[in-house]
């Protein structure tokens, strides 16, 4: 192999392969960042939410008139939508998960004073909860229409709960706490946590603490909730509008708007992530093409420049692949010399971005993957232009001036 | 050593067909010096490349070293081109990137040398030519008849049997083309076949044997190039040939 002679004849005209190089390092940095943040957004739009989304259909209730009564219309609404063909359970909530609006609160694992508290988001929710959203019972039991509490103020103290595993943890970080255990709420009143579920996102899908989750048997004195219904698998579709006939025939006193299914709702609210991995792909695809169209050139270029020498390089005794192999490893002089450059610059940029937006930090094989991308974006196209440089003639060597 | 019979070679374009060489018929014994003369056009590079296997010919047959060359792969001609030829070009052809000495390996790569093999080998042939002081220089940084003294150094580094040049002396004044020529006479006399193109009436006179092309036709010819048949026949010979 002649690596001497292309590296000492690549010297001679450095000024391309060394804006190669460069074009490369940065592609490299670009590439392998911006393919990792699409992984992570990708990861994120896709972690399990515990529930079962697909299937679930949600719908706000908005009631008006001086003799609405919520509290009244729910037991009501929640015997017509279970008699609904095709739907496997219901509850009234007083938000929908996943929609990024909701209430918080903060709990603490003890009583002491000063015992750090957890933000986590709740749900009221009615006594088929559990099986309405989907979720599943890792211990303790779900909610019974006797626990389901109509209070006529909000002050009055909650007294039971189910939250999620995350949630109990993050309450007893000491880990092992069970159904049965008893959590404070902000005034220092106990509550029982009588089942605990395996996971369950909250409101906000940008939120670090969105799987704090807890649901609590309650419908309070106000005039709106949802409905979450959830069908069985296939029949989502069908039940949804008989949703919203349902409940207007049930009692007219209200408007019934925001007819959605939850996927949507999870959709519209991953759009930020969607879009950015979408930006960021694009960019991924512009700077792979525009770096290999760069490739083309430049090997393309090296090739015109050098037909007379390819011809006498012919004529002195090279064969057709010897010439094939010279522009492959000087173009892959040049592409490795890029990515080794490039690997520095990839960790660089990544340092630069966990410092400066909190984001994680790369994951190294992520580098060698993008090294190996190159070196094939890079063999690629240095393939044709090689390919005719190879079958340029040795009669070139003299017919040329 | 070198056999051509009845060799044409047509170049086809679009619109006209070129009859380079027509019925071209030439032996070359083994450590002869032939200068190949004739005008501009008719055929004396076609010939030449056509006897290095720089490209096809359109029939006839051609016999190097006995063996007949038609049916040789692509390969197989590189091969031979790289151990038994070797090549001089009016316009040197050298690597404008490499040094002398990388220029002078090129064709040793190919042959696929040790290292030690290579050095040995063009540090010879520099020292041949009277370069070996400029080793490292560039192309550019030599003279036209230091350049095509490299280019032999180049073609003789491989040692083969036989030499092509195509107007060696071409682009180089008198001076320096005397000297290339001192040099070339000095190689056949160590045994190596040449086959020289030339343009110089003087250079071709100092060639044992002289070819002369006409028209794509050959007129073997062992006369000075001063006698009346050079300055006569072209006109003639034109006019059968065309
Ligand atoms: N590649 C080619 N395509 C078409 N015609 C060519 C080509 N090469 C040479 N010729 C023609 O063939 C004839 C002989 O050319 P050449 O062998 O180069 O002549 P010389 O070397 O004696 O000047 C000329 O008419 C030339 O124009
Ligand atoms: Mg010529």
């Amino acid at each position: 192999m002649e690596f001497g002679p292309i590296w000492r004849a690549s010297l001679r005209n450095k000024t391309g392969p060394i804006l190669m190089a460069l074009q490369i390092a940065l592609t490299l940095a670009v590439i392998v960042n911006a393919v990792f943040i699409i992984k992570q957004r990708i990861d994120k739009i896709t972690r399990p939410t515990g529930m079962d989304v697909d299937n679930i259909v949600t719908v706000q209730s908005f009631g008006f008139g001086e003799d609405f009564n919520l509290q009244e219309s729910v037991p009501q609404d929640l015997a017509e939508l279970e008699a609904i063909p095709g739907v496997l359970a219901v509850t009234s909530s007083q938000h929908v998960p996943l929609s990024g609006s909701g209430w918080g609160t903060e709990l603490a694992g003890s009583s002491e004073d000063g015992a750090p508290r957890v933000n986590g988001a709740q749900y009221f929710v009615n006594a088929d909860a559990v099986n309405a959203f989907g979720v599943k019972l890792e211990s303790g039991r779900a909610f019974t229409a006797e626990d389901v509490e109509y209070p006529e103020s909000f002050g009055v103290p909650i007294s039971q709960v189910i939250m999620t595993r995350a949630y109990l943890d993050a309450l007893f970080p000491e880990g092992g706490a069970q159904a049965g255990a008893t959590v404070y709420d902000k005034l220092g009143n106990p509550v029982t946590v009588i089942g605990v579920l395996d996971t369950m996102h909250g409101a906000w899908v940008g939120w670090d603490e969105l799987e704090n989750v807890m649901l609590v048997p309650r419908v309070m004195p106000v005039e709106s909730n949802y409905y979450i219904v959830r069908a069985e698998p296939g029949e989502r579709d069908r039940v949804m509008p008989q949703v919203e006939q349902t409940l207007l025939a049930t009692n007219d006193r209200r408007v019934v708007k925001s007819l959605r299914t939850h996927s949507e709702i999870r959709d519209s609210s991953y759009q930020g992530d969607r879009g950015m991995a979408v930006v960021l792909a694009v960019v991924v695809s512009l700077m792979v093409m525009v770096t290999g169209v760069g490739i083309v050139g430049l090997a393309s270029f090296a090739v015109r420049q050098r037909i007379k020498q390819i011809g006498t390089r012919r004529a002195v005794g090279a064969r057709r692949q010897d010439i094939l192999r010279y522009f492959m490893v000087e173009n892959w002089m040049i592409t490795t010399a890029g990515v080794m450059l490039g690997s520095v610059l990839t960790i660089a940029v990544n340092y630069w971005m966990v410092a400066s937006f909190e984001l994680e930090r790369l994951d190294p094989l992520y580098v060698p993957a993008g090294v190996l991308a190159l070196w094939l974006l890079g063999l690629l196209g240095v393939a044709g232009p090689a390919r005719k440089a190879s079958a340029i003639s040795p009669a070139i060597a003299t017919r040329t001036v | 050593m070198l056999e051509m019979h009845h060799i044409s070679k047509v170049y086809r374009t679009d619109t006209v067909e070129t009859h380079a060489l027509r019925d071209f018929s030439l032996r070359v014994e083994e450590g002869e010096f032939v200068a190949v003369t004739g005008p501009s056009g008719s055929g004396k590079t076609t010939f030449l490349n056509i006897a290095g296997m720089l490209e096809d010919f359109t029939s006839g047959t051609y016999r190097l070293d006995a063996e007949d060359v038609s049916d040789l792969g692509d390969d197989a001609r590189s091969r031979i081109r790289n151990e038994k030829i070797g090549f001089i070009f009016q316009s040197f052809n050298l690597i404008p990137d490499l040094n002398v000495f990388d220029n002078v390996d090129v064709p040793l790569r190919y042959r696929g040398f040790t290292g030690a093999e290579r050095r040995r080998r063009i540090e010879e042939a520099v020292e041949l030519v009277g370069l070996t002081s400029r080793m490292r220089h560039l192309p550019s940084q030599l003279s036209g008849g230091q350049q095509q003294r490299v280019a032999i150094a180049r073609a003789l580094a491989g040692a083969p049997r036989f030499l092509l040049a195509d107007e060696p002396t071409g682009n180089l004044d008198s001076e320096m083309a005397d000297g290339v020529m001192a040099l070339l006479e000095d190689i056949n006399s160590a045994g190596t076949t040449i086959v020289m193109v030339t343009h110089d009436a003087d250079l071709a006179g100092r060639a044992p044997r002289n070819v002369q092309v006409l028209d794509g036709w050959v007129q073997d010819t062992t006369q000075a190039i001063d006698s009346p048949v050079a300055s006569q026949a072209p006109a003639e010979l034109a006019v059968v040939g065309s």
